[in-house]
C-alpha cells in the first residue's frame, strides 16, 4: 500500500520538474549579464569575449540552446560548467554533501532543542520558562545568522581557540555553522510546538486523560504532542528544505564548501549550467521531504491513509 | 498580564545582551600587546583568500587569484620581480633583431618539469603555439596574437617570430599567461589540464577540492638550490573578510589576503600579527563620457577633478590604504611618468564650469559596482560634486548586470555618463594600462574598456608609436609625450593608487604581494 503510494508520488514528480526546468531555464537567461564576458574575464578584449561565447555555445539561438540542454538532461547530463569547464554533475556531488550533512545536524539539534522548549513553554504557560522560551525563540528568528556566525567565530575560534573558524574536515568544524543554521529553525519549532500543543491540551481527549487519571508526562508526551505533531512536522519539512537550498550565508561565514557557496559563487559568474542544476535540485528535494512529510504523518496519526 | 511579560523580556534580553558582551569584550579592549598565538607546528604555510580558484591553466586564467596559485607551479622564460620590473626565470638572455620581429631566447639547462619531461626549447615552442593559435579559445591568446611562428632551434635556443614588431613583448612573455606547461601533461590531459597542472615551479600539485583547498607539496628535484623552504602549501578561499581575519588571529592561516582596510590597523600588532600594505598598481579613477554633454568641455572635466578632494577621498573610502594618483597609470607601472596632481580647489573649478556654461551645475549619473566600496566612493564624489552644484545619481549595478549595460550598447547609444571604476594593467607595462583604457575608438566598448570615449589623435598615435618599436628608450619618449597629453585633457577625474594589504604570522617571512596584487611564495620560510 505504502509502496505503491510512494512509487505513485515518485512518478507525478516527473511531469512537475519538466515544467520546472523549463521555468528554470527561461528565469536563469533572463538575468542581465553576458556570461561570456564574464568567464573571458575582467580586462578581457572583444574577440576573446566572442572567442569564449563561440566555445561555450552562447551564440546559438536560445531555442537551441534550450534543445540541447534538454537533450542533455534526458541523458543524465547536466552540461559542463561555463566558469569552470568541470562537468556539473561532478561539481554538484562534490558539492552536496557538506551541505546535506551540515543540514542534517543543524536539524537534529533544532528539532530536539525546538521541541523541547516548545514543550516547556506550553506546559507553564504565562510562567518564567515560558517567558524565557519564548525570548529565546524570538531572538532566534530575527538574529541575523550572518552576524551571529560571526559572533560565534569571535567568540569560539579567535577567544577561546575551541573550534575551528571554517573548513569541514572535522566533527568539529560543524559545531558552528550547525548551531548558526540551526538557531532559527529551533526558534521557529519551538513556536510551533508550543501553539500546537496549548490547542491540543484542550481538547476532549486530553481531559479525558486526564480524568481517567494518567500522568501529567503520559497526557503531555505520549498522547497531546503525538496528536500536535502534524502541524510541527509540516513546519520542520519546510525548514528542512529551506535549510538544504538556503544555507547559503552561513556556508560564505565559514566557507563551506557545499551547495549555498556554489551558487553565489555561480550566480556572480553567470554560470548558466550551474545555476540550472542547483536550482533544479532544490526543487527536486522539496518534493522528497514534502513525500516524507507526508509519509511522517501516517505514522502520527494512523488515521491519515494513503491512496 | 502583558506589562509583567513585557518587563520579563526586557530583563531576559538585557542579562543575555550582556553575556555577548561579556564574551567579546576582549577583543574591543584588547591592549594586551599579544595573547601569545600558540607556537607554529610543521614546515607547512595555510594561505586563505577572498575567492575561488577557477582554473590552473595558466594560458586560459583570467584572475589573478587562480595565477597566485599556479606561480607555486609553473614558471616563465620571465617573471616579475618584487616591484613589477621583468626577470630572466626560466630564460638565461634573449636578443632582438633590429626590426623587434624576431626575438631568440636562451634557456636554461638542467631542468626537469613535475612529471619529469625535460624543459628545452621543443616544450617552450609547444607552449607558445599553443597560445598563438586562435582555434585553441584560450582566454590569454591576445597577448600572444602578435606570434607568427615560433622555431625550437636547437635544445635550449627558441625562436620567437612576430607579425609585427610589438614592443611590449617581453612584459607579455613575463605575464602569468606566458608560464610553461608540460608538454608531455599537455598531451595527457588536453583541456583537462587546468585540474591537472604541470609545470617546472619549486611546488607540485597535490589536491585540489574545489570552495574547499588547493594543496601543492614541495617538489624534491626543484632546480634553484635550497628551494623551496616550505614542504606544503594550502590555499583556502575563505571569501568572508571577516571569517578570513579570525583564520589569521587563531593561526588557522599563517597568511591572508586581502586584509579589509577598515580591520588593518585594529588586527596589527595582536596575535602576532603583522599587516602590510604597499602601493599596487591599481588604479582608481572616475571616467566621464568626453563624447556627451557636458562632459565633452574640458573645462568641466577639469573642474571635476578640482572638485574632488583626493586626500579626502583616501581617508574616507580607502581607509588611508592609497595615494592620489598622478598620471593614468600607477608610479610601478613601467614607462610610468608623473604630472602635477590638480589640486583640491572649489573656487576654480566653479570659475571652470561658469566658463563653460554651467554656473548652476548639471544633473548627471554614475554607474558602479554595488559593493559597499564602491558605494562609499560613489556616494563621496555625489558629496564633493555637490559642493560645485554637480547633482550626481548613484547607479549601483551588479558586476553581471553593469557588464551588460556597458558592453551591450553602441558609443553612440550608451546611457553612460560617469563610471567610477578600478584598473590593474596584469603586464605590468604602459601599454596594457593606457590602450585598453583611453586607445581611441577601438577602445570604445563593447571592443574593449574605454568608458570615457576618449579619443585624441595625437594620443593614439603615440600609441602605436610606443607599440611598434622594441626600443625601451623610444617607448619612454612616446608613453611620456602620452600621459602628459591625457593629464590635461582629464578624459577621468583621477583619483587614488590602492594600496594591496595583507596579513601574516610574524614567524612567516619571504611572502608578499606584488604590485599587481598577484601573491609570491616562492621565498617563504618559517623562522620561529
Amino acid at each position: 500500500m505504502v509502496l505503491r503510494y510512494i512509487s505513485k508520488r515518485i512518478i507525478e514528480l516527473i511531469p512537475i520538474l519538466l515544467v520546472i526546468s523549463i521555468l528554470v531555464f527561461l528565469f536563469v537567461h533572463l538575468i542581465p549579464g553576458n556570461p561570456a564576458r564574464l568567464v573571458a574575464g575582467k580586462q578581457a578584449t572583444f574577440q576573446e569575449v566572442q572567442s569564449v561565447a563561440e566555445e561555450l555555445g552562447l551564440n546559438e539561438p536560445i531555442w537551441k540552446q534550450y534543445l540541447s540542454y534538454m537533450g542533455g538532461l534526458f541523458q543524465g547530463d547536466l552540461g559542463t560548467s561555463l566558469k569552470t569547464g568541470r562537468s556539473v554533475t561532478d561539481v554538484i556531488v562534490s558539492r552536496f554533501m557538506p551541505t546535506f550533512w551540515l543540514t542534517i545536524w543543524s536539524m537534529a539539534w533544532s528539532a530536539v532543542i525546538g521541541l523541547l522548549i516548545g514543550v516547556v513553554s506550553a506546559t507553564n504557560r504565562n510562567k518564567w520558562q515560558d517567558f524565557s522560551g519564548m525570548f529565546g525563540a524570538v531572538s532566534g528568528i530575527s538574529m541575523p545568522a550572518f552576524w551571529l556566525g560571526l559572533l560565534l567565530i569571535q567568540l569560539f575560534s579567535v577567544k577561546l581557540g575551541w573550534l575551528p573558524v571554517g573548513g569541514n574536515d572535522s566533527w568539529q568544524s560543524y559545531v558552528l555553522p550547525a548551531i548558526t543554521l540551526g538557531t532559527t529553525v529551533a526558534a521557529v519549532i519551538a513556536r510551533f510546538t508550543r501553539s500546537s500543543l496549548m490547542d491540543t491540551l484542550k481538547d476532549d481527549f486530553v481531559r479525558t486523560g486526564r480524568a481517567k487519571g494518567l500522568s501529567e508526562r503520559k497526557v503531555v508526551w505520549g498522547h497531546a504532542l503525538r496528536n500536535a505533531m502534524i502541524p510541527i512536522i509540516t513546519m520542520s519539512g519546510l525548514q528542512f528544505g529551506f535549510l538544504l537550498g538556503g544555507s547559503i550565508v552561513v556556508e560564505v561565514v565559514f566557507s563551506w564548501p557545499g551547495l549555498g557557496s556554489l551558487l553565489i559563487d555561480s550566480i556572480s559568474f553567470r554560470d548558466y549550467p550551474v545555476i540550472q542544476a542547483e536550482l533544479l535540485l532544490f526543487a527536486l528535494e522539496f518534493m522528497l521531504i514534502n513525500l516524507i512529510v507526508d509519509l511522517l504523518y501516517g505514522i502520527f496519526n494512523p488515521r491519515i491513509r494513503f491512496d | 498580564m502583558l506589562k509583567k511579560k513585557g518587563i520579563y523580556t526586557l530583563f531576559a534580553g538585557l542579562m543575555i545582551l550582556g553575556l555577548l558582551l561579556a564574551g567579546c569584550s576582549n577583543e574591543s579592549s584588547g591592549n594586551e600587546s599579544s595573547q601569545d598565538a600558540p607556537a607554529k607546528k610543521g614546515n607547512d604555510l595555510t594561505v586563505a583568500v577572498d575567492a575561488n580558484f577557477i582554473s590552473m591553466d595558466p594560458h586560459d586564467t583570467n584572475d589573478t587569484l587562480s595565477g597566485s596559485a599556479q606561480r607555486t607551479m609553473f614558471q616563465g622564460l620571465f617573471g616579475f620581480g618584487k616591484d613589477m620590473e621583468v626577470v630572466p626565470v626560466l630564460a638565461k638572455d634573449y636578443k632582438v633583431n633590429d626590426d623587434g620581429t624576431v626575438y631568440t631566447f636562451h634557456l636554461k639547462e638542467g631542468i626537469t618539469f613535475h612529471d619529469g619531461a625535460p624543459f628545452n626549447a621543443e616544450a617552450v615552442k609547444v607552449n607558445i603555439d599553443r597560445l598563438a593559435n586562435p582555434d585553441n579559445h584560450l582566454k590569454r591568446h591576445s597577448l600572444f596574437a602578435m606570434v607568427d611562428s615560433t622555431e625550437a632551434v636547437d635544445e635550449y635556443t627558441v625562436k620567437i617570430n612576430l607579425k609585427k614588431p610589438f614592443g611590449a613583448f617581453i612584459n607579455n612573455l613575463a605575464h602569468p599567461a606566458g608560464r610553461i606547461i608540460s608538454p608531455k601533461a599537455l598531451k595527457k590531459y588536453g583541456d583537462e589540464v587546468a585540474r591537472n597542472p604541470v609545470g617546472t615551479g619549486p611546488f607540485k600539485f597535490k589536491e585540489w577540492v574545489p570552495g574547499d583547498h588547493l594543496t601543492v607539496a614541495k617538489y624534491d628535484d626543484y632546480w634553484e638550490e635550497d628551494y623551496p623552504k616550505v614542504d606544503k602549501i594550502t590555499f583556502e578561499p575563505t571569501p568572508e573578510n571577516g571569517s578570513r581575519v579570525a583564520k589569521l588571529q587563531t593561526g588557522a592561516a599563517d597568511f591572508i589576503y586581502p586584509v579589509p582596510p577598515e580591520q588593518a590597523k585594529k588586527i596589527d600588532g595582536k596575535n602576532g600579527i603583522e599587516v602590510k600594505a604597499e602601493p599596487s598598481i591599481v588604479v582608481q579613477y572616475l571616467a566621464m563620457n568626453n563624447r556627451k554633454e557636458p562632459f565633452n568641455d574640458v573645462k568641466v572635466r577639469k573642474a571635476i577633478n578640482l572638485a574632488i578632494n583626493k586626500e579626502a577621498f583616501i581617508k574616507v573610502v580607502k581607509s588611508g590604504f592609497a595615494k592620489p594618483l598622478d598620471s593614468v597609470i600607477a608610479p610601478k607601472t613601467a614607462f610610468y611618468s608623473g604630472q602635477e596632481v590638480y589640486k583640491y580647489n572649489l573656487e576654480k573649478a566653479k570659475q571652470l564650469l561658469k566658463e563653460a556654461g554651467y554656473a548652476d551645475g548639471f544633473k548627471t549619473t554614475v554607474w558602479g559596482e554595488n559593493n559597499s566600496t564602491s558605494m562609499k566612493g560613489m556616494q563621496f564624489i555625489q558629496q564633493q560634486l555637490a559642493e560645485i552644484g554637480v547633482e550626481v545619481e548613484i547607479v549601483p549595478m551588479e558586476t553581471g548586470t553593469m557588464s551588460e549595460k556597458i558592453w551591450s550598447a553602441k558609443p553612440n547609444e550608451t546611457e553612460l555618463e560617469m563610471y567610477y571604476g578600478g584598473w590593474s594593467p596584469s603586464t605590468g607595462d604602459a601599454d596594457w594600462g593606457i590602450r585598453p583604457l583611453l586607445g581611441g575608438k577601438e577602445a570604445f566598448p563593447p571592443q574593449s574598456y574605454n568608458t570615457a570615449y576618449y579619443s585624441n589623435d595625437k594620443v593614439n598615435e603615440l600609441i602605436s608609436k610606443a607599440l611598434l618599436t622594441a626600443d625601451p628608450k623610444e617607448r619612454e619618449k612616446y608613453y611620456a609625450e602620452m600621459q602628459k597629453i591625457i593629464w590635461d585633457d582629464a578624459p577621468w577625474a583621477f583619483l587614488s593608487v590602492d594600496y594591496t594589504i595583507s596579513g601574516k604570522k610574524d614567524y612567516l617571512k619571504g611572502v608578499y604581494l606584488l604590485p599587481d596584487g598577484s601573491l609570491s611564495t616562492h621565498d617563504a620560510k618559517i623562522e620561529q
